[in-house]
């Protein structure tokens, strides 16, 4: 079982119920190989940096899973049948799966926010709370 | 033959080796990974016509250069970085 990465783009035109059908079908054509899906992103449409298609946006939607090489052959020729699908990219993916992250980035912004406050303190004429700030 | 060649000695004219040594970035900030989706990172490897920076110019070591290029090339593929910088002709 190997970690693969792809990203596909889909026509800008297909939006909302249209849209996620078309990525739950992608999603069951490989589970229906027997692949783990380990992460699903939709970045959301985006400005390409060449036209395709003469379409200058398109909506990007990237996958990590765990599976055998030859899903591989298949899930590119769904991929490729499908005329809505612009262009698709899938990679070997060397390291490890990286966790899913989103509570840290909770607690990064509150820090900043943190020393944002003290620098400012210590920018005021107050020179008695500006250690004890700075020892937090 | 209009002229003749000036016989020169065996050491080429004084020429700079080059401006001043660069360190890889890559090779000097472990962390940092090569990867096709940061174009933030990469967009500073590519010219202003778009095309890939020689290792002498940008300074990376000649590992990551391959990899950089590897990155660059995946991305111009899914349209996340441009092939020239007018494309629109």
């Amino acid at each position: 079982m190997r970690n693969y990465e792809s990203l596909y783009i889909i026509h800008p035109d297909v939006v909302g119920d249209e849209l996620t059908a078309m990525v739950e079908k992608f999603q069951k054509v490989l589970t229906d190989q027997a692949a783990e899906i380990h992460k699903l992103d939709n970045w959301g449409v985006r400005k390409l940096a060449y036209p395709i298609q003469k379409v200058e946006r398109g909506c990007y939607v990237q996958t990590l899973f765990c599976a055998e090489p030859e899903v591989i052959a298949e899930f590119e020729r769904r991929l490729r049948l499908d005329e809505k699908i612009l262009r698709f990219l899938t990679v070997r993916f060397k390291e490890e799966f990286p966790a899913v992250v989103e509570a840290e980035a909770v607690e990064e912004v509150e820090t900043v926010e943190d020393v944002a406050e003290t620098a400012t303190a210590e920018n005021s004429d107050s020179e008695d709370t500006a250690p004890t700030t700075e020892e937090k | 033959m209009a002229y003749e060649r000036p016989s020169r000695p065996s050491s080429a004219p004084p020429r700079r080796r080059f401006g001043r040594r660069k360190i890889c970035r890559y090779c000097a900030d472990k962390s940092q990974k090569i990867n096709y989706k940061d174009v933030n990172n990469l967009k500073y490897y590519l010219s202003e016509r778009g095309k890939i920076v020689p290792r002498r110019i940008s300074g990376t070591c000649a590992a990551h250069q391959r990899q950089i290029a590897e990155a660059i090339k995946n991305a111009r593929q899914i349209a996340l970085m441009p092939y020239t910088a007018s494309h629109s002709l």
